[in-house]
Protein backbone atom coordinates (compact mmCIF):
# COMPACT_ATOMS: atom_id res chain seq x y z
CA UNK A 1 0.00 0.00 0.00
CA UNK A 2 3.32 2.02 0.72
CA UNK A 3 4.60 2.04 -2.28
CA UNK A 4 1.51 2.43 -4.07
CA UNK A 5 1.23 5.63 -2.12
CA UNK A 6 5.01 6.58 -2.49
CA UNK A 7 4.76 6.08 -6.48
CA UNK A 8 1.99 8.69 -6.93
CA UNK A 9 3.94 11.08 -4.63
CA UNK A 10 7.09 10.61 -6.74
CA UNK A 11 5.25 10.57 -10.15
CA UNK A 12 3.28 14.03 -8.75
CA UNK A 13 7.04 15.12 -7.81
CA UNK A 14 8.98 14.50 -11.05
CA UNK A 15 6.01 15.96 -13.25
CA UNK A 16 5.86 19.42 -10.25
CA UNK A 17 9.60 19.70 -11.32
CA UNK A 18 9.18 19.31 -14.86
CA UNK A 19 6.69 22.15 -14.75
CA UNK A 20 8.63 24.16 -12.82
CA UNK A 21 11.36 23.77 -15.35
CA UNK A 22 9.19 24.79 -18.30
CA UNK A 23 7.62 27.87 -16.29
CA UNK A 24 11.49 28.92 -15.56
CA UNK A 25 12.72 28.47 -19.16
CA UNK A 26 9.45 30.23 -20.53
CA UNK A 27 10.34 33.34 -18.64
CA UNK A 28 14.39 33.13 -19.49
CA UNK A 29 13.47 32.70 -22.91
CA UNK A 30 13.24 35.94 -25.25
CA UNK A 31 9.47 36.90 -25.91
CA UNK A 32 8.15 35.41 -29.41
CA UNK A 33 9.80 37.55 -32.47
CA UNK A 34 8.82 40.74 -33.06
CA UNK A 35 8.27 40.08 -36.44
CA UNK A 36 6.40 37.09 -35.85
CA UNK A 37 3.90 38.66 -33.84
CA UNK A 38 3.06 41.18 -36.50
CA UNK A 39 2.88 38.51 -38.86
CA UNK A 40 -0.15 37.16 -36.89
CA UNK A 41 -1.90 40.61 -36.45
CA UNK A 42 -1.55 40.99 -40.30
CA UNK A 43 -2.60 37.62 -41.07
CA UNK A 44 -5.63 38.20 -39.30
CA UNK A 45 -6.42 41.64 -41.67
CA UNK A 46 -5.73 39.15 -44.85
CA UNK A 47 -8.16 37.10 -46.67
CA UNK A 48 -7.64 34.02 -45.69
CA UNK A 49 -8.04 32.41 -48.56
CA UNK A 50 -4.64 31.03 -49.51
CA UNK A 51 -4.58 31.42 -52.88
CA UNK A 52 -1.07 32.02 -53.61
CA UNK A 53 -2.19 34.98 -56.39
CA UNK A 54 0.54 36.99 -54.37
CA UNK A 55 3.10 34.75 -55.44
CA UNK A 56 3.60 33.51 -51.57
CA UNK A 57 2.54 30.27 -50.43
CA UNK A 58 0.13 31.07 -48.57
CA UNK A 59 -1.33 34.11 -46.53
CA UNK A 60 0.39 33.49 -43.34
CA UNK A 61 3.65 33.55 -45.68
CA UNK A 62 2.40 36.53 -47.31
CA UNK A 63 2.20 38.15 -43.63
CA UNK A 64 6.14 37.26 -42.57
CA UNK A 65 6.81 38.87 -46.07
CA UNK A 66 5.12 41.64 -45.23
CA UNK A 67 6.12 42.21 -41.70
CA UNK A 68 9.66 41.98 -42.48
CA UNK A 69 9.32 44.59 -45.45
CA UNK A 70 6.00 46.92 -46.39
CA UNK A 71 7.13 47.52 -49.76
CA UNK A 72 6.63 43.73 -50.28
CA UNK A 73 2.55 44.92 -50.39
CA UNK A 74 3.12 46.90 -53.31
CA UNK A 75 5.01 44.54 -55.16
CA UNK A 76 2.79 41.53 -55.10
CA UNK A 77 -0.63 43.35 -53.85
CA UNK A 78 -2.92 40.71 -52.19
CA UNK A 79 -5.40 40.64 -55.03
CA UNK A 80 -8.32 39.94 -52.96
CA UNK A 81 -7.58 42.55 -50.73
CA UNK A 82 -7.46 44.73 -53.72
CA UNK A 83 -10.98 44.54 -54.18
CA UNK A 84 -12.15 44.83 -50.78
CA UNK A 85 -11.41 48.55 -50.27
CA UNK A 86 -12.59 48.53 -45.91
CA UNK A 87 -10.40 45.73 -45.79
CA UNK A 88 -7.12 47.27 -47.79
CA UNK A 89 -8.16 50.68 -45.67
CA UNK A 90 -7.77 48.85 -42.44
CA UNK A 91 -4.41 46.61 -43.15
CA UNK A 92 -3.27 50.04 -44.72
CA UNK A 93 -3.34 51.79 -41.48
CA UNK A 94 -2.29 49.05 -39.74
CA UNK A 95 1.18 49.20 -41.48
CA UNK A 96 1.34 53.09 -42.60
CA UNK A 97 0.75 52.50 -45.91
CA UNK A 98 -1.06 53.74 -48.51
CA UNK A 99 -3.14 50.89 -50.57
CA UNK A 100 -5.07 52.64 -52.90
CA UNK A 101 -2.84 52.49 -56.14
CA UNK A 102 -1.54 49.28 -56.11
CA UNK A 103 -1.98 48.85 -59.48
CA UNK A 104 -4.47 47.25 -62.02
CA UNK A 105 -3.86 43.57 -61.09
CA UNK A 106 -4.26 40.46 -63.40
CA UNK A 107 -7.88 39.26 -64.96
CA UNK A 108 -8.43 35.52 -66.30
CA UNK A 109 -9.65 35.35 -69.75
CA UNK A 110 -11.41 32.60 -71.80
CA UNK A 111 -10.17 32.04 -75.18
CA UNK A 112 -13.44 30.87 -76.52
CA UNK A 113 -17.31 31.26 -77.04
CA UNK A 114 -17.87 27.23 -76.76
CA UNK A 115 -20.19 27.04 -79.82
CA UNK A 116 -18.55 24.00 -81.21
CA UNK A 117 -20.95 21.57 -82.09
CA UNK A 118 -20.72 17.72 -80.01
CA UNK A 119 -19.66 14.89 -82.28
CA UNK A 120 -19.70 12.48 -79.88
CA UNK A 121 -21.36 11.58 -76.15
CA UNK A 122 -19.36 11.27 -73.47
CA UNK A 123 -20.51 9.52 -69.98
CA UNK A 124 -16.99 9.51 -68.22
CA UNK A 125 -15.78 11.50 -65.43
CA UNK A 126 -17.21 14.51 -65.59
CA UNK A 127 -13.56 16.58 -65.69
CA UNK A 128 -12.26 18.59 -68.47
CA UNK A 129 -8.93 16.77 -67.24
CA UNK A 130 -10.47 13.21 -68.21
CA UNK A 131 -13.18 14.44 -71.01
CA UNK A 132 -9.92 15.39 -72.92
CA UNK A 133 -8.03 12.04 -72.56
CA UNK A 134 -10.79 10.12 -74.32
CA UNK A 135 -10.35 11.02 -78.00
CA UNK A 136 -9.65 14.62 -77.27
CA UNK A 137 -13.16 14.92 -76.02
CA UNK A 138 -17.01 15.34 -77.54
CA UNK A 139 -16.24 18.83 -79.52
CA UNK A 140 -15.33 19.05 -82.85
CA UNK A 141 -13.07 21.46 -82.39
CA UNK A 142 -9.99 20.41 -81.08
CA UNK A 143 -8.83 24.04 -79.12
CA UNK A 144 -12.92 24.16 -77.56
CA UNK A 145 -13.46 24.78 -73.73
CA UNK A 146 -14.26 21.45 -73.07
CA UNK A 147 -16.82 23.05 -70.04
CA UNK A 148 -16.89 20.42 -67.72
CA UNK A 149 -15.63 23.33 -65.45
CA UNK A 150 -12.45 22.00 -63.71
CA UNK A 151 -11.67 26.10 -63.24
CA UNK A 152 -14.52 26.95 -61.79
CA UNK A 153 -13.56 23.90 -59.15
CA UNK A 154 -10.22 25.43 -58.16
CA UNK A 155 -11.40 28.89 -58.21
CA UNK A 156 -11.16 30.20 -55.04
CA UNK A 157 -13.59 33.17 -55.16
CA UNK A 158 -16.07 31.04 -57.65
CA UNK A 159 -15.60 34.07 -60.11
CA UNK A 160 -15.73 31.39 -62.66
CA UNK A 161 -19.51 29.53 -64.18
CA UNK A 162 -19.92 27.41 -66.84
CA UNK A 163 -22.92 28.78 -69.43
CA UNK A 164 -24.92 25.82 -70.04
CA UNK A 165 -26.11 26.88 -73.35
CA UNK A 166 -23.09 26.96 -75.13
CA UNK A 167 -20.68 24.51 -73.20
CA UNK A 168 -18.42 27.13 -72.32
CA UNK A 169 -16.63 28.68 -69.19
CA UNK A 170 -17.03 32.00 -68.49
CA UNK A 171 -14.77 34.30 -65.78
CA UNK A 172 -16.52 36.97 -63.75
CA UNK A 173 -14.54 40.17 -64.06
CA UNK A 174 -16.13 41.53 -60.38
CA UNK A 175 -14.90 38.21 -58.82
CA UNK A 176 -11.97 37.04 -60.22
CA UNK A 177 -8.46 37.32 -58.48
CA UNK A 178 -6.37 37.18 -61.38
CA UNK A 179 -4.17 33.99 -59.29
CA UNK A 180 -4.09 31.96 -62.34
CA UNK A 181 -5.44 28.53 -60.77
CA UNK A 182 -7.62 27.96 -63.48
CA UNK A 183 -4.86 28.55 -65.82
CA UNK A 184 -2.78 25.74 -64.42
CA UNK A 185 -5.52 23.81 -64.15
CA UNK A 186 -7.15 24.14 -67.89
CA UNK A 187 -6.01 20.63 -70.35
CA UNK A 188 -6.75 23.22 -73.29
CA UNK A 189 -4.32 25.91 -72.39
CA UNK A 190 -7.44 28.26 -73.02
CA UNK A 191 -7.05 30.67 -70.12
CA UNK A 192 -5.06 33.50 -69.96
CA UNK A 193 -3.96 36.02 -67.35
CA UNK A 194 -4.05 39.92 -68.49
CA UNK A 195 -3.55 42.80 -67.37
CA UNK A 196 -7.35 43.74 -65.43
CA UNK A 197 -7.35 47.50 -68.19
CA UNK A 198 -7.25 45.31 -71.61
CA UNK A 199 -10.70 45.93 -73.05
CA UNK A 200 -10.92 43.56 -75.75
CA UNK A 201 -9.51 39.77 -76.16
CA UNK A 202 -10.44 37.06 -79.13
CA UNK A 203 -12.49 34.62 -78.21
CA UNK A 204 -10.82 31.87 -80.02
CA UNK A 205 -8.05 29.99 -79.35
CA UNK A 206 -8.02 27.70 -83.10
CA UNK A 207 -4.37 27.71 -83.96
CA UNK A 208 -4.47 25.57 -87.05
CA UNK A 209 -3.01 27.88 -90.28
CA UNK A 210 -4.23 25.41 -93.37
CA UNK A 211 -7.41 25.36 -95.19
CA UNK A 212 -9.10 28.31 -92.53
CA UNK A 213 -10.79 25.08 -90.85
CA UNK A 214 -11.72 27.21 -88.15
CA UNK A 215 -14.78 27.45 -90.41
CA UNK A 216 -15.70 24.24 -90.76
CA UNK A 217 -15.47 23.33 -87.02
CA UNK A 218 -17.24 25.88 -85.27
CA UNK A 219 -19.19 28.74 -85.94
CA UNK A 220 -17.52 30.88 -84.26
CA UNK A 221 -13.83 30.07 -84.64
CA UNK A 222 -11.05 32.06 -86.07
CA UNK A 223 -11.33 32.36 -89.86
CA UNK A 224 -7.39 33.91 -89.46
CA UNK A 225 -9.01 37.19 -91.91
CA UNK A 226 -6.90 39.80 -90.44
CA UNK A 227 -9.83 41.74 -90.47
CA UNK A 228 -9.09 43.24 -87.74
CA UNK A 229 -5.43 44.48 -88.00
CA UNK A 230 -6.34 46.05 -91.44
CA UNK A 231 -9.20 47.81 -89.64
CA UNK A 232 -7.36 49.31 -86.46
CA UNK A 233 -5.01 51.83 -87.99
CA UNK A 234 -3.61 52.66 -84.89
CA UNK A 235 -1.88 49.64 -84.67
CA UNK A 236 -4.06 48.80 -81.43
CA UNK A 237 -4.22 45.23 -83.06
CA UNK A 238 -1.06 43.03 -84.33
CA UNK A 239 -0.58 39.63 -86.24
CA UNK A 240 0.64 37.21 -84.07
CA UNK A 241 2.58 35.01 -86.78
CA UNK A 242 3.57 32.47 -84.74
CA UNK A 243 0.30 31.60 -83.03
CA UNK A 244 -1.42 32.90 -86.04
CA UNK A 245 -3.71 34.77 -84.05
CA UNK A 246 -4.67 38.42 -83.35
CA UNK A 247 -2.78 40.12 -80.08
CA UNK A 248 -4.35 43.35 -78.96
CA UNK A 249 -2.91 45.90 -77.08
CA UNK A 250 -4.09 47.20 -73.93
CA UNK A 251 -5.97 50.35 -76.07
CA UNK A 252 -9.77 49.62 -77.08
CA UNK A 253 -10.23 48.83 -80.55
CA UNK A 254 -13.60 49.64 -81.34
CA UNK A 255 -12.93 49.69 -85.41
CA UNK A 256 -11.55 45.97 -85.23
CA UNK A 257 -14.28 44.72 -82.86
CA UNK A 258 -16.74 46.13 -85.47
CA UNK A 259 -15.02 44.66 -88.92
CA UNK A 260 -14.31 40.85 -87.23
CA UNK A 261 -16.66 38.88 -89.42
CA UNK A 262 -17.25 36.54 -87.24
CA UNK A 263 -17.57 38.45 -83.88
CA UNK A 264 -15.61 37.05 -81.57
CA UNK A 265 -13.17 39.87 -80.74
CA UNK A 266 -15.21 40.65 -77.02
CA UNK A 267 -14.82 43.37 -75.12
CA UNK A 268 -14.30 43.04 -71.05
CA UNK A 269 -15.18 44.53 -67.98
CA UNK A 270 -12.20 47.31 -68.77
CA UNK A 271 -13.96 48.52 -72.38
CA UNK A 272 -14.41 51.78 -71.75
CA UNK A 273 -18.16 52.54 -72.15
CA UNK A 274 -19.44 54.42 -74.89
CA UNK A 275 -16.36 53.98 -76.94
CA UNK A 276 -18.07 52.83 -80.21
CA UNK A 277 -16.87 52.20 -83.66
CA UNK A 278 -17.98 53.98 -86.80
CA UNK A 279 -20.96 51.84 -86.88
CA UNK A 280 -22.54 51.37 -83.53
CA UNK A 281 -22.15 47.45 -82.36
CA UNK A 282 -24.58 45.26 -79.96
CA UNK A 283 -21.53 42.98 -78.71
CA UNK A 284 -22.29 42.47 -75.39
CA UNK A 285 -19.49 42.05 -73.14
CA UNK A 286 -19.24 38.48 -72.44
CA UNK A 287 -20.87 37.18 -75.45
CA UNK A 288 -20.85 37.14 -78.93
CA UNK A 289 -23.51 38.11 -80.72
CA UNK A 290 -24.28 36.31 -83.89
CA UNK B 1 36.14 0.72 -20.01
CA UNK B 2 38.36 2.40 -23.29
CA UNK B 3 38.37 4.77 -26.14
CA UNK B 4 37.95 1.59 -28.53
CA UNK B 5 34.74 0.60 -26.35
CA UNK B 6 33.35 3.64 -26.62
CA UNK B 7 33.52 3.97 -30.39
CA UNK B 8 32.05 0.10 -30.55
CA UNK B 9 29.10 1.34 -28.82
CA UNK B 10 29.12 4.44 -31.37
CA UNK B 11 28.66 2.38 -34.54
CA UNK B 12 27.13 -0.38 -33.22
CA UNK B 13 24.23 1.63 -32.26
CA UNK B 14 24.45 4.12 -35.66
CA UNK B 15 24.75 1.07 -37.75
CA UNK B 16 24.08 -2.15 -36.64
CA UNK B 17 21.33 -1.90 -34.23
CA UNK B 18 19.74 1.15 -35.86
CA UNK B 19 16.79 2.63 -34.15
CA UNK B 20 15.13 2.72 -37.66
CA UNK B 21 15.90 0.01 -39.53
CA UNK B 22 17.08 -2.87 -36.99
CA UNK B 23 14.56 -1.67 -33.99
CA UNK B 24 11.66 -0.39 -35.55
CA UNK B 25 12.07 2.52 -34.13
CA UNK B 26 10.77 6.21 -35.13
CA UNK B 27 8.96 5.16 -38.33
CA UNK B 28 6.75 7.68 -38.23
CA UNK B 29 9.54 11.00 -38.71
CA UNK B 30 11.05 8.43 -40.85
CA UNK B 31 8.58 8.48 -43.12
CA UNK B 32 7.03 11.96 -42.53
CA UNK B 33 10.19 14.14 -42.40
CA UNK B 34 12.15 12.16 -45.52
CA UNK B 35 10.55 13.91 -47.93
CA UNK B 36 13.52 17.03 -48.42
CA UNK B 37 16.91 16.69 -47.51
CA UNK B 38 16.85 19.94 -45.38
CA UNK B 39 13.95 19.51 -43.45
CA UNK B 40 15.31 15.57 -42.92
CA UNK B 41 18.75 16.79 -41.82
CA UNK B 42 16.99 19.35 -39.60
CA UNK B 43 15.03 16.82 -37.92
CA UNK B 44 18.40 14.56 -37.38
CA UNK B 45 19.95 17.63 -35.57
CA UNK B 46 16.72 17.57 -33.20
CA UNK B 47 16.91 14.00 -32.38
CA UNK B 48 20.35 13.75 -31.69
CA UNK B 49 19.58 16.74 -29.38
CA UNK B 50 16.99 15.12 -27.40
CA UNK B 51 17.94 11.27 -27.34
CA UNK B 52 21.35 13.25 -25.63
CA UNK B 53 19.27 15.50 -23.74
CA UNK B 54 16.83 12.41 -22.32
CA UNK B 55 19.56 10.13 -21.93
CA UNK B 56 21.69 12.78 -19.81
CA UNK B 57 18.53 13.33 -17.19
CA UNK B 58 17.34 9.72 -17.44
CA UNK B 59 20.30 7.93 -16.65
CA UNK B 60 21.20 9.59 -13.27
CA UNK B 61 17.14 9.35 -12.55
CA UNK B 62 16.58 5.55 -13.15
CA UNK B 63 20.01 4.97 -10.98
CA UNK B 64 19.58 7.61 -8.26
CA UNK B 65 16.19 7.86 -7.88
CA UNK B 66 14.52 5.04 -8.58
CA UNK B 67 16.97 2.00 -8.22
CA UNK B 68 17.63 3.12 -4.58
CA UNK B 69 14.32 3.24 -3.43
CA UNK B 70 13.08 0.17 -5.43
CA UNK B 71 10.94 1.85 -8.05
CA UNK B 72 12.25 0.39 -10.77
CA UNK B 73 8.52 -0.38 -12.34
CA UNK B 74 7.80 3.12 -12.85
CA UNK B 75 10.43 3.90 -15.37
CA UNK B 76 8.38 4.19 -18.37
CA UNK B 77 5.90 6.66 -17.01
CA UNK B 78 8.80 9.10 -15.04
CA UNK B 79 10.96 8.38 -18.76
CA UNK B 80 7.45 9.64 -20.69
CA UNK B 81 6.83 12.82 -18.09
CA UNK B 82 10.49 13.91 -18.00
CA UNK B 83 11.26 13.70 -21.86
CA UNK B 84 7.95 15.42 -22.89
CA UNK B 85 9.04 18.03 -20.83
CA UNK B 86 12.63 18.02 -22.32
CA UNK B 87 10.57 18.37 -25.50
CA UNK B 88 8.28 21.14 -24.52
CA UNK B 89 11.45 22.99 -23.54
CA UNK B 90 13.29 22.19 -26.69
CA UNK B 91 10.60 23.14 -28.42
CA UNK B 92 9.96 26.26 -27.26
CA UNK B 93 13.58 27.46 -27.27
CA UNK B 94 13.75 26.62 -30.83
CA UNK B 95 10.83 28.84 -31.48
CA UNK B 96 12.00 31.51 -29.52
CA UNK B 97 15.33 31.46 -31.43
CA UNK B 98 15.56 30.08 -34.25
CA UNK B 99 12.12 30.59 -36.37
CA UNK B 100 13.36 28.94 -39.61
CA UNK B 101 14.48 25.58 -38.04
CA UNK B 102 11.18 25.92 -36.36
CA UNK B 103 9.24 25.83 -39.87
CA UNK B 104 11.73 23.28 -41.27
CA UNK B 105 10.70 20.86 -38.72
CA UNK B 106 6.77 21.75 -38.09
CA UNK B 107 4.52 19.35 -36.66
CA UNK B 108 7.26 16.75 -35.99
CA UNK B 109 9.18 18.25 -33.66
CA UNK B 110 6.02 18.23 -31.01
CA UNK B 111 5.89 14.39 -32.63
CA UNK B 112 9.27 13.82 -30.60
CA UNK B 113 7.85 13.84 -27.28
CA UNK B 114 6.22 10.41 -27.94
CA UNK B 115 8.95 9.75 -30.50
CA UNK B 116 9.59 5.29 -29.50
CA UNK B 117 12.71 6.25 -30.83
CA UNK B 118 13.77 8.67 -28.27
CA UNK B 119 12.12 6.61 -25.13
CA UNK B 120 14.14 3.41 -27.21
CA UNK B 121 17.43 5.05 -26.84
CA UNK B 122 16.77 5.66 -22.58
CA UNK B 123 15.69 1.93 -22.41
CA UNK B 124 18.54 0.70 -23.93
CA UNK B 125 20.48 2.59 -21.95
CA UNK B 126 19.17 1.20 -18.64
CA UNK B 127 19.23 -2.54 -20.26
CA UNK B 128 22.18 -2.77 -21.00
CA UNK B 129 23.58 -1.81 -17.98
CA UNK B 130 25.54 1.48 -19.82
CA UNK B 131 27.51 3.63 -17.53
CA UNK B 132 26.77 7.43 -17.82
CA UNK B 133 29.79 8.16 -20.67
CA UNK B 134 28.52 4.80 -22.53
CA UNK B 135 25.20 5.45 -22.48
CA UNK B 136 25.55 9.11 -23.70
CA UNK B 137 27.40 7.71 -26.59
CA UNK B 138 25.12 5.32 -27.44
CA UNK B 139 22.54 8.22 -27.34
CA UNK B 140 24.92 10.22 -29.71
CA UNK B 141 25.41 6.60 -31.77
CA UNK B 142 21.61 5.91 -32.48
CA UNK B 143 20.83 9.56 -33.02
CA UNK B 144 23.66 10.15 -36.06
CA UNK B 145 22.47 6.43 -37.11
CA UNK B 146 18.47 8.00 -37.25
CA UNK B 147 20.01 10.98 -39.25
CA UNK B 148 21.96 9.16 -41.46
CA UNK B 149 19.09 6.75 -42.56
CA UNK B 150 17.19 9.93 -42.80
CA UNK B 151 19.81 11.50 -44.75
CA UNK B 152 19.45 8.89 -47.41
CA UNK B 153 15.77 7.89 -47.49
CA UNK B 154 15.61 11.77 -48.26
CA UNK B 155 18.01 11.90 -50.81
CA UNK B 156 16.35 8.91 -52.22
CA UNK B 157 13.22 9.88 -51.87
CA UNK B 158 13.72 13.38 -53.92
CA UNK B 159 15.34 11.51 -56.54
CA UNK B 160 12.22 9.18 -56.77
CA UNK B 161 10.08 12.40 -57.40
CA UNK B 162 11.79 12.95 -60.52
CA UNK B 163 11.60 9.13 -61.57
CA UNK B 164 9.42 7.36 -63.82
CA UNK B 165 8.27 5.33 -61.52
CA UNK B 166 4.53 2.94 -62.40
CA UNK B 167 1.86 4.97 -61.03
CA UNK B 168 0.66 2.42 -58.74
CA UNK B 169 3.57 3.11 -57.11
CA UNK B 170 4.04 6.29 -56.70
CA UNK B 171 4.13 8.20 -53.37
CA UNK B 172 3.79 6.00 -50.05
CA UNK B 173 4.20 2.76 -51.91
CA UNK B 174 7.46 3.39 -53.37
CA UNK B 175 8.76 5.06 -50.14
CA UNK B 176 8.05 1.40 -48.05
CA UNK B 177 9.72 -0.87 -50.92
CA UNK B 178 12.51 1.79 -50.61
CA UNK B 179 12.76 1.51 -47.20
CA UNK B 180 12.40 -2.13 -47.10
CA UNK B 181 15.85 -2.27 -49.57
CA UNK B 182 17.70 0.07 -47.34
CA UNK B 183 16.57 -2.49 -44.21
CA UNK B 184 18.06 -4.97 -45.80
CA UNK B 185 21.25 -2.85 -46.70
CA UNK B 186 21.87 -2.10 -43.24
CA UNK B 187 21.40 -5.69 -42.43
CA UNK B 188 25.08 -6.12 -43.71
CA UNK B 189 26.76 -4.35 -40.99
CA UNK B 190 25.25 -6.83 -38.83
CA UNK B 191 28.88 -8.83 -38.80
CA UNK B 192 30.98 -5.40 -38.86
CA UNK B 193 30.48 -4.54 -34.75
CA UNK B 194 30.51 -7.56 -32.50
Amino acid sequence: MSTTILAVVLLSAVGLIAGIAIFVVNRILPKEDESLQMANEIKELLPGADCGACGHPGCFAYAQAVAKNAHVLEQSPCRILAKDEEGSAKLGEFLGVDLSNAGPGAKALVHCTGDSPAIATYNGMQTCAAAVQLAGGEKECPYACVGYGDCAEVCPEDAISIDPDRRVAVVDWEKCIGCGMCVAVCPRGLIELVPADTPQYLGCNYLQRKDIAGRKKCSVGCIHCRMCVKASEGGEVIWNDEKDLPQFSTTPAPDAIEKCPRNIILKTAAFPEGLVAAVATDTDTNEASE
Amino acid sequence: MTVSELIAIFFGMALVNNMVLSKFLGLCPFFGVSKKLSSAFSMGIAVVLVMLVASAVTWPLFHYLLVPYGFEFMRTVIFILVIASLVQIIEMTIKRTNMTLYNALGIYLPLITTNCAVLGITFINIDQQYGFLQALVAALGAGAGFTLVLLIMSGIRERLDLADIPRVFRGAPIAFIVAGLLGLAFLAFGGMVG
